[in-house]
């Protein structure tokens, strides 16, 4: 450590400040910086191992559709990969926005799962075995998503803005709930014997156009995901552009402040949270009636906890959360396919996925450092200055 | 009724030792969403001493279980240093770091745990098997009618917890640490004022909720799943930190609230077995603490406040 007033500027420094020292493109390049930190700790990770961790990559993006694999079975191509990877990449995209609405609000949804679950269970059983056109079925099952997710994301605000109940205590109570009473329905109404799972829906249902033939492929076509994309653009525009996302935001950042402002700070409250559910919602459908098509009872998905990291990932921002859901689903994604062909792990992804999240978490750090740096390196310029001064 | 009892305290105690950590924590300032992460990687730890040194014990023997105890509380002051250091050294967002802590610590058990199954131990596994700790009865207490069942067929971890239960609550209401400690989430500026450093209060803090979900985070893997697996993070830890934001961030009415959980649990197993009910309806059975819960919290949830300075980066220059 340099002493107090002595400004010695290290390669460190230097290095840090020509890299990361521009604060306009911070937002960008730090979370890039902390994933490739995170990247090279993961390739230790895989060296450990015994395995190469290019080639573990390599087949982490081909698992993905993201580079193409060596061979491809029949009627199968990178494409009809990267469709798959972008229909599981539809919830957690949903579900990152979910969380980041109510986090914008100073909220913490992390009973995104228990929404999810609410939603897709309400459509899987009024819309998911009826004989309909698909036309009628599949609209409908979105506006179910949305209406349900919504009932319950506001049920959790209008508790915290009525009874002053704790939404993370609520949210996980109604996990819970949601997780017991739907799999004592799936049992006792909806069950399928040999799975013992829900019942797959029917096609005109689902979300995603499972097995379709298109210029001699068969793919699975994720119609969520261009509603993904608008959710995406929405939330951006709801956030920047809107009197509620302004009021939404303030509260978050100081309620009383928004309170003395003249903000209905629980009118806030019950509305963000009412967002929050309708995305949670619509990640809902799309995962247990797009990506998947029934509903295993007794468990939450776990892409409402990982969206809260896949969220920060992305800093709370709706185009930052497109790409880290990206990213993030890449890695779960491509591990099934690394394990099979390279022989690492598939635990590798997780840990791989929590590092990257740790650096990331990180960045607030980062950037402290960054700007520590430029401070020593301005001051040492300064003196450098004054002294030529002294001299002439 | 004595099943009810003997199930719910058995269930109720770690869970309470756990929220106790939590408390630790969230009254130090720290938000600890990282509870469920911490009793894992305890469990882990104990648990994985408990497989390499098998076979040097009798078979009846409990040193292995002691063992697993220490290594656990060990292993979970530890891990929780990864989550002191983000919150305090890189000053990232608490909630968060509770987060990834936890996404990191079911992804490198699991990891880990087969990894080692197949490296060490040459069987290809992803648990760790541990046994039920073995029960005792204490004799002429164990007759009164209703109550004798708290003293029957007691595991000895709900002693060990009872003590560090006692010690905990001293520590926190009684002593120069503990009145420091709960200034820092009150008001950490007066703290530093006072002399003391913030920093080093809070880190010992997280540390001390670390070692306590990790051990309740054994007694777990010893009573319920009689192995230490990824099945362990089913959300006991999501489940403290509602009982002690339920509790108020207080020690004696979290207490009530992990009982609550604890014999809502059991009496609702004795309720559908009594009934005779379909296995099917054990599913709405399981809802009961969950209901109650929320329930009660309408009722008790008014004077709820959360510590002032809780989640907030303590900055030395901002007053």
């Amino acid at each position: 450590m340099s002493k107090r007033g002595e400004k010695t500027v290290s390669m460190k420094d230097r290095f840090l400040v020509r890299l990361l020292g521009n604060e306009r493109w911070q937002a960008i390049t730090i979370p890039v910086f902390a994933i490739l930190l995170s990247l090279i700790a993961a390739a230790i990770v895989i060296l450990l191992v015994g395995k190469n961790p290019l080639t573990a990559f390599q087949s982490l993006m081909q698992g993905s559709g993201l580079w193409p694999k060596a061979s491809y079975a029949a009627k199968k191509s990178m494409l009809t990969d990267f469709m798959s990877f972008l229909d599981l990449m539809t919830p957690m995209l949903f579900a990152a926005l979910a969380v980041a609405v109510a986090f914008k609000a100073g909220l913490f949804n992390i009973g995104v799962s228990g929404q999810m679950l609410c939603a897709g269970f309400a459509a899987t059983a009024a819309v998911g075995y009826l004989e309909i056109p698909g036309v009628v079925a599949k609209p409908l099952v979105v506006l179910i998503g949305i209406v349900v997710g919504a009932l319950v994301g506001g049920l959790i605000g209008f508790l915290k803005y009525r009874f002053n109940i704790n939404e993370v205590v609520s949210s996980i109570m109604l996990n819970y709930i949601a997780q017991y009473v739907i799999s004592f329905l799936i049992y006792t109404n909806y069950v399928d014997p040999v799975s013992r799972q829900s019942r797959y829906v029917l096609a005109s249902a689902r979300l995603t156009l499972a097995d379709t033939e298109i210029g001699g492929l068969k793919m699975n076509i994720p119609l969520g995901f261009i509603l993904a994309l608008i959710a995406v653009a929405a939330v951006k525009f709801l956030m920047d552009k809107t009197r509620l996302g302004y009021e939404l935001k303030t509260v978050g950042a100081n309620s009383k402040a928004a309170r003395y402002a003249g903000i209905n700070v629980k009118k806030s409250i019950v509305a963000s949270m009412m967002i929050s559910g309708c995305l949670a919602g619509l990640a809902g459908v799309t995962y247990y009636l797009g990506y998947y098509a029934s509903i295993g009872p007794r468990t939450l998905a776990s892409t409402g906890f990982d969206a809260i990291a896949v969220s920060l990932l992305g800093n709370s921002n709706p185009v930052g959360i497109l790409f880290s859901s990206f990213l993030i689903t890449a890695i779960t994604k491509g591990s099934t396919y690394m394990s099979s062909t390279v022989g690492v792990p598939q635990e590798i992804a997780s840990v791989v996925t929590g590092l990257i999240l740790l650096f990331s978490a990180c960045g607030a750090y980062i950037q402290y450092m960054v700007k520590r740096s430029k401070d020593r390196m301005t001051e040492a310029q300064a003196e450098q200055h004054n002294g030529k001064e002294v001299d002439g | 009724m004595d099943t009810v009892i003997i199930d719910g305290l058995s269930f109720a105690l770690p869970l309470f030792i756990i929220a106790i950590g939590g408390i630790y924590s969230e009254r130090s300032g720290i938000t600890n969403l990282a509870l469920e992460g911490l009793l894992g990687v305890g469990a882990f730890f104990g648990a994985l001493v408990v497989a390499l040194t098998a076979g040097n014990f009798a078979a009846d023997s409990q040193v292995p279980f002691y063992l697993a105890m220490i290594f656990s509380v060990l292993g979970g002051a530890l891990y929780a240093m990864l989550h002191g250091l983000l919150c305090i050294k890189f000053k990232a967002n608490q909630v968060i770091s509770g987060v990834v802590i936890n996404i990191l610590a079911m992804a490198l058990t699991s990891f880990l745990t087969s990894q080692i199954n197949a490296a060490v131990l040459g069987k290809p596994s992803n648990k760790f098997q541990l046994g039920v700790s073995s029960r005792f009865t204490v004799p002429v207490l164990s007759d009164i009618p209703v109550l004798g069942a708290v003293f029957t067929d007691v595991y000895p971890f709900e002693v060990v917890i009872i003590l560090v239960t006692v010690l905990a609550w001293y520590v926190l209401y009684r002593t120069r640490y503990g009145m420091r400690l709960r200034a820092c989430g009150e008001n950490p500026h007066a703290v530093d004022a006072a002399g003391a450093d913030v920093a080093k209060i809070r880190f010992s803090a997280v540390m001390i909720s670390g070692a306590l979900s990790g051990l309740g985070g054994i007694c777990f893997a010893y009573s319920i799943s009689a192995n230490f697996s990824p099945n362990i993070y089913v959300g006991f830890g999501y489940l403290s930190i509602a009982a002690l934001i339920f509790g108020n961030w207080r020690i004696m009415p979290t207490l009530g609230a992990c009982l609550l959980f604890g014999f809502a649990r059991s009496g609702g197993y004795k309720i559908a077995q009594i009934l005779a009910l379909p296995s099917t309806f054990s599913d709405l059975i399981m809802t009961l603490p969950y209901v109650l819960t929320l329930l009660l919290l309408v009722f008790f949830s008014k004077s709820n406040r959360a510590p002032r300075a809780l989640g907030e980066i303590y900055d030395k220059g901002k007053r």
